[in-house]
């Protein structure tokens, strides 16, 4: 069977597109004309190398006489082939390295590991007793919170005859931010203590 | 605004190295900026200042290479106001050059005025053998930059003192070792001025000895090239554990202490081959430079690094590292003495000495030659420790200092300690 044409993909026709088997081709051509024109076959290289994605392969195609004006080590380095024809025959004189694509037929199968699945199965069980467990404490929580209100009256009665003094502890000098925003090198020192007393209890001994 | 949140928010340290200037609010978290302490004095008599007079009459901070001209300029123009630690008293430009970097420091970390800030509390710390007209002189600079409002109150600190409070010990020696000299100051919560000790031997020294090993080796048109000498110092410039062995063990094994280094970028590759038993007097130089080896280079012209008197303040040349700590600690309260011995903190780019892999044992880090020289002079229960960030524990020290010390101590000529309340 051969090949399939598809509606051309360039405005001015140009690019020609066929369909064989799984393969897909585009083809552009250029006239006498284009080759003399500035940048043309740099245009046409690059149009094609956007297809990058949907390609395996591209081929520059040029008379055989145009051969030796190009240099082949360019279209080795960047990948592209370079077939020349005359009058007798087609030759591929630079074979073209294949694009890389993502193939989105491959699908992963994995098989899931037997134990990872018991452990999972395990997991899920010990989840469900934490949330019963939770169930459970959350509703000794709310009635012990009912209990207590209920018996709070009572309690401040019972407290009448006591007195209450706050319980002090050596009083700190140390100067503390409102905030956690202190950089990492604060922590723990010593002399912040031993600076916030400046001026205060000890005599300083005089420079010199 | 509490005072604890003003604190919090807007302390300032400032630390003038010998080579860097760093500086920064406490909101910097753990990394001031860091700029050269260093200014250019632009020439006004230039076309381009002339057509343009841009630029300021000293230039510091980031923009200073944008200024440079010919490396013959550069001596007279371009000026490190603390290279040894200290600004003459009559160095008008050395304390230009200060003046505009306290400016720069203060400027670079603008506040808006509407959120309760009334000015910066600034800790700066200087030297600990800056004479008492350098804590004047600065304060004076701060006096004049609180014009526009950025200063609210400001204190001076010994360098030392801030690396005591940098790395968290109370009761300690400090060795700050920079470029051109070294001090050792035993601290107990407060500076022990009068127990100080100095030396005039710093990181320039040993690149005085890495220009001689050159020229010896064949590198002389190298060894006048000051950066370049500083890399190779740098690089292959080993402390000994014992030089008598390690020069020993060198010569016995050339090709495993063998010092080569080539520079990144060029074609140029230093080679000491069978001379490569000579990177050890880099580093024992720094620690020690009393050994007969180093007579012969003072006698083909190296200067010896001699006494010198700064301020009040006499420099001692050939002490060695040992000997000074000995000399700063028995200076002390005898009860205090073994204390200190106990806390030993190094502090300074000098004390920065690699140690190969292959050559452990040979080699050692400043730490374990100092405890090496220490053994020798019978001083057995010590410990010394690199503080943990040699280059930023100054800064530390001083946000510490700032954010701690109260509010209400004032500044006292006599303690050097207290703030200078200059607003609020």
């Amino acid at each position: 069977m051969g090949a399939q044409q598809n509606s051309p993909l360039g405005m001015d026709g140009s690019s020609l597109s066929f369909t064989l088997g799984n393969d897909k081709l585009i083809v552009n051509i250029l006239t006498a004309n284009d080759i003399v024109q500035r940048n043309r076959i740099l245009e046409v290289l690059l149009h094609l190398a956007s297809f990058r994605g949907a390609l395996t392969q591209l081929y520059v195609v040029a008379p055989r006489l145009l051969g030796a004006s190009l240099d082949a080590q360019i279209f080795r380095s960047h990948g592209i082939g370079l077939l020349l024809f005359d009058e007798r025959r087609i030759e591929e004189t630079i074979k073209p390295q294949p694009f890389f694509q993502n193939s989105q037929s491959q699908v992963i199968t994995a098989t899931p590991d037997p134990t990872v699945l018991s452990e999972l199965a395990t997991l899920k069980s010990m989840y469900s007793q934490m949330e019963r467990a939770l169930e459970n404490i959350r509703a000794e929580f709310t009635s012990i919170k009912q209990n207590s209100e209920d018996k709070a009256p009572g309690l401040e009665r019972d407290t009448t005859g006591l007195v209450f003094e706050p319980v002090m502890g050596a009083p700190s000098l140390l100067v503390k931010p409102a905030d956690d925003t202190l950089p990492p090198f604060f922590a723990n020192n010593p002399w912040l203590d031993v600076l916030s007393r400046r001026g205060r209890s000890e005599v300083a001994p005089l420079a010199g | 605004m509490s005072l604890e949140n003003y604190r919090s928010h807007y302390t300032f340290g400032m630390d003038f190295g010998t080579s860097d200037f760093k500086f920064g609010p406490i909101t910097c978290g753990e990394n001031p900026w860091i700029v050269n302490n260093r200014g250019y004095f632009p020439d006004k008599r230039s076309a381009v200042y002339r057509a343009f007079e841009t630029a300021a009459d000293v230039v510091v901070g980031d923009d200073v290479p944008l200024y440079l001209q010919s490396s013959e300029d550069l001596t007279a123009r371009l000026v490190y106001p603390m290279r040894n630690g200290m600004v003459e008293k009559s160095d008008d430009n050395a304390w230009r050059v200060v003046s505009a970097l306290c400016e720069f420091g203060l400027n670079a970390y603008p506040t808006k005025q509407n959120n309760g800030f009334q000015g910066y509390n600034v800790v700066a710390s200087l030297s600990s053998v800056s004479p008492r007209y350098m804590y004047e002189r600065l304060l004076d600079i701060f006096k004049q930059a609180n014009r526009s409002g950025m200063v609210r109150a400001v204190t001076v600190i010994p360098q030392p003192f801030a690396v005591a409070i940098g790395h968290g010990v109370t009761t300690c020696v400090v060795i700050e070792s920079g470029h051109g000299n070294s001090q050792v100051c035993p601290i107990s919560k407060y500076p022990i001025s009068s127990a100080q000790v100095a030396l005039n031997r710093g990181g320039g020294d040993a690149n005085a000895i890495t220009s001689e090993i050159l020229k010896d080796a064949g590198y002389g048109d190298l060894a006048n090239e000051e950066s370049l000498v500083r890399k190779v110092k740098e690089q292959i410039g080993l402390v000994p554990q014992d030089l008598e062995t390690a020069i020993t063990e060198a010569k016995r094994s050339p090709r495993k202490f063998r010092a080569r280094y080539k520079v990144s970028g060029t074609r140029v590759e230093i080679d000491l081959e069978k001379n490569s038993w000579t990177r050890f007097l880099i580093g024992e130089y720094v620690f020690n430079p009393n050994h007969e080896i180093f007579e012969s280079y003072f006698t083909r012209g190296m200067p010896r690094p001699r006494d010198v008197k700064m301020g009040d303040t006499i420099f001692r040349g050939m002490l060695d590292f040992g000997d000074a700590i000995i000399a700063s600690v028995e200076r002390c309260p005898v009860e205090l003495q073994p204390l200190l011995y106990r806390e030993i903190i190094l502090s300074g780019g000098n004390f920065s000495w690699k140690v190969p892999e292959s050559l452990e044992g040979i080699a050692v880090d400043a730490p374990t030659k100092i405890k090496s020289l220490l053994r020798q002079k019978d001083i057995k229960n010590v410990s010394v420790k690199m503080t943990a960030s040699p280059q930023l524990s100054v800064w530390h020290g001083c946000i510490i200092y700032g954010f701690a010390v109260p509010d209400d101590y004032e500044w006292n000529w006599q303690r050097l300690e207290g703030w200078m309340k200059l607003s609020g």
